[in-house]
């Protein structure tokens, strides 16, 4: 062995193996900087964690009445008619074809509990109890019934010649639900013009009753090419 | 003690693995071989941490599509000192392929590939083909959106090649789509059939070395002349050569010691590589960035006009790769000394600055994707207002489809790909669709992953994207403004 050699190495082996070896051991291993952290979130039903946690996986597509391309989640009008069961089932499920499914089993990110904390936290926030006057999920009405009601209320801005534009596209149609179509028409969008199902709007001073709505949106399910059922 | 020696004599006579070791430590070095020589030796060391961790982790990774990511999830959060193990593998990756460009380098600067190494090259190349395909696979292990989209776009590589192509993309991903059987195939590429060809490789590389010996540090004036080199070069090293160990072998192993105790911290530092997020066939992600050794050409891809893409991604590898070969048969005689050699220094320069800029280009801040931007960053008022349903359901496919990862709307979302505020003052709707079914760039193609409806919306939002685009003036029929304070959101 040459000095070189042998003198880097009895140093070396004694001192720093010993140490390398023993900060690597599993012992300290997780509390070196690169374990992966368990963050240090605030805790989960907190407010800070409902709008941290709204605002990294939902704001996208749900935000307040004048932003936002999907049902405004922030804007109260939506949470007086939803119940917390039907906010948890979308959420845990996906709906139609373009709300994933945001529970673990389902390829979400959350776990059953977050889900609940999650809904019940966006109430608080946003909502307030819910009223009760109508029900959350959509069962269907009389469309023949609900063709009438379109053309009084809905037409002047929702008809082929409607200036905000039309609900009977047919690739429209198929990428709503009729669910989907239940809750934009129950909740929406004041700020862009377009009154929640119990609002002033033509032929209705008083807004729709009930029964009213669930033909209307059954009417413009059935406009749907294929018929009814609603996006893949 | 006797006893000791007893069993050693036993081993030795019946296996002879003394006398097979004992050449290899005792064979002459070139005296001038000084700490150019390392770097070979450390690709080496980081080759057999590769294969030692690797085996740990094969056994607690699930390699099946379902449990990939959860095994991966595991090993970092419950399996003690798990996430090290990963991390190792992952860092001694990256520095494998460093340490052998280097390698490789050193090797060409000094012409050591000329007579009579020239195999002892075009293994190395070998080598050097295998550790990327390791490399790649062992992306592809971390089944994550990265995996998915390293390997769509591969895929779609694939695709391109003339006559076979959708074959040999069947052959790789075990069907026209990737899915649970793509992970089998690149598990059985990355533990058996990759490592397999690359132990072998190694070992012949070795055997190479033993037999042509190490060249000499290259000196101007000193040219090789096959007709007389072996033996000028047997009696050079009989005369004046050094034992490899330990005159060689111990700056072998004072680098390989420093590379590995910089291994060892960076991969405490930094950790493991991903797993990101977990891949949903239904969502193509859009963080394309591929893993360090890729990164140049992803780089070189995002540089290219669309239109030369085909031709760029299929031959210019095929070029580099047959131009390795060729080298050590364009001059295997003559100078080696880099003074005396300007074409060929100038060439290594060229491609160590063209790898480097186009790495950077790769990693540069601007291409940074916003990962949550499709279920984070809200459509901008402007954007939604005066909108049909189905435009707005573009919006929603705009999002869905996470557009919004690469490209920005009113200023957020990603920087990957151009924002698209105005983007109908550029495209037609037609030339929309296209892009939008086509892909181009980095740019992947949704033509399969989008329904008709789905394109039909999303060509209608996007058709909306002018600065001048106004909301139709007023509603007839509609109500008074409501009151708009109630629309607000509660304070925040
Ligand atoms: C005063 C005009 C006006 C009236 C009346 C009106 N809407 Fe709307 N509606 C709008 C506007 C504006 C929007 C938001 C922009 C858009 O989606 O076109 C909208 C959006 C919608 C949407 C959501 C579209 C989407 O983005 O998915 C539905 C569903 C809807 N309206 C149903 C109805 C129904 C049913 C009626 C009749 C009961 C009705 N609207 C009456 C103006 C109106
Ligand atoms: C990619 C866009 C997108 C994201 C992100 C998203 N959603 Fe949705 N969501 C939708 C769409 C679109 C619908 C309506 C689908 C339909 O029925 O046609 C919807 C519907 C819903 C509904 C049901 C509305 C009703 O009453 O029928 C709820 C509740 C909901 N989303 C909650 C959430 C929550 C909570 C998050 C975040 C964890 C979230 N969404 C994230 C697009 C999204």
């Amino acid at each position: 062995m040459t000095p070189l050699f042998s003198a880097l190495s009895s140093v070396i082996a004694r001192r720093w193996l010993a140490s390398v070896a023993l900060l690597v051991s599993g012992v300290a291993c997780d509390r070196l900087p690169g374990a992966p952290s368990s963050s240090s979130a605030p805790p989960r039903g907190s407010p800070q964690w409902t709008l941290a946690t709204f605002d990294t996986h939902c704001r996208g597509c749900h935000s307040m009445a004048d932003e936002g391309a999907s049902i405004p989640l922030m804007d109260r009008s939506y949470w007086t008619f939803a119940s917390d069961a039907h906010v948890i089932d979308a959420t845990t499920n996906g709906q139609g074809g373009l709300m994933p499914a945001f529970l673990d089993e389902n390829g979400g990110p959350f776990t059953a509990d977050e889900i609940a904390a999650l809904a019940r936290g966006m109430r608080t926030q946003w909502g307030g109890s819910v009223a009760g006057s109508i029900a959350a999920t959509y069962t269907a009405g009389n469309a023949v019934a609900g063709g009438l009601v379109f053309a009084q209320s809905c037409g002047s801005c929702h008809g082929p010649t409607g200036t905000a534009g039309s609900l009977l596209d047919p690739s429209y149609l198929r990428l709503v639900s009729d669910q989907g179509l239940w809750a934009s028409t129950l909740a929406g969008r004041k700020a862009l013009g377009m009154p929640a199902w119990n609002e002033p709007m033509p032929g209705r001073p008083s807004g729709l009753t009930p029964g009213e709505a669930a033909d209307v949106v059954s009417w413009i399910a059935s406009q749907r090419p294929g018929g009814r059922g609603g996006a893949p | 003690m006797r006893f000791l020696a007893g069993a050693l004599a036993w081993l030795e006579s019946r296996s002879g693995l003394g006398a097979f070791i004992k050449p290899l430590m005792s064979h002459h070095v070139p005296r001038s071989a000084t700490w150019w020589y390392v770097f070979g030796s450390a690709t080496l060391m980081f080759f057999v941490i590769q294969v030692v961790t690797g085996v740990c982790l094969g056994t607690m990774y699930a390699p099946s599509a379902a449990e990939a990511w959860q095994s991966l999830r595991y090993i970092d959060k419950e399996v003690p000192a798990g996430w090290m193990i990963r991390a190792l593998h992952g860092w001694s990756s990256n520095a494998m392929v460093v340490m052998m460009a280097i390698h490789m380098l050193q090797v060409f600067l000094h012409a050591s590939y000329k007579y009579p190494r020239e195999l002892n090259w075009i293994t190395g190349v070998c080598l050097l083909l295998v550790v990327l395909a390791l490399a790649f696979t062992g992306q592809v292990m971390r089944w994550d959106q990265d995996a998915y989209w390293g390997l769509g776009i591969g895929a779609s590589i694939t695709d391109r090649i003339p006559v076979f192509g959708s074959q040999i993309r069947d052959l790789l991903l075990g069907g026209p789509i990737i899915g649970g059987e793509t992970l089998n195939r690149f598990y059985a590429l990355h533990v058996f059939i990759l490592p397999g060809a690359a132990i072998a490789l190694v070992g012949l590389h070795m055997a190479l070395i033993m037999r042509h010996g190490i060249s000499e540090m290259p000196r101007p004036g000193a040219p090789v002349r096959p007709a007389s080199y072996k033996k000028e070069y047997e009696e050079r090293m009989a005369r004046d050569g050094v034992p490899f160990h330990p005159d060689a072998s111990q700056r072998d192993m004072i680098f390989c010691g420093v590379c590995l105790i910089a291994l060892v911290v960076v991969a405490a530092i930094y950790g493991p590589f991903g797993p990101g997020g977990e891949p949903d066939p239904t969502l193509i992600d859009t963080n394309p960035r591929p893993d360090y050794p890729f990164m140049w050409l992803f780089g070189a891809v995002s540089l290219l006009p669309p239109a030369s893409e085909t031709f760029v991604m299929l031959v210019t590898p095929g070029v580099i790769v047959l131009a390795l070969f060729l080298v050590p048969f364009l001059g295997n005689a003559g100078e080696r000394a880099p003074s005396r050699r300007p074409v060929m220094v100038l060439a290594a320069a060229f491609a160590v600055i063209a790898i480097a800029s186009l790495t950077w280009e790769g990693l540069a801040s601007r291409w940074s994707p916003v990962m949550n931007g499709w279920s984070a960053l809200p459509t901008p008022a402007q954007f939604v207002r005066g909108r049909t349903p189905l435009e707005m359901q573009g919006a929603v496919v705009f999002q869905f489809a996470q557009c919004r990862n690469c490209h920005a709307l009113g200023g957020s979302g990603g920087q990957r790909g151009p924002a698209l505020d105005d983007v109908a003052t550029r495209f037609t709707p037609e030339q929309l669709t296209r892009q939008v079914q086509q892909g181009g760039g980095n740019m992947p193609a949704y033509g399969k992953n989008l329904s008709r409806a789905q394109m039909d919306a999303i060509v209608g939002f996007l058709s909306t994207l002018t600065p001048s685009y106004e909301t139709p003036a007023a509603i007839p029929g509609a109500m008074l403004p409501l009151p708009i304070s109630s629309a607000e959101p509660a304070p925040r």
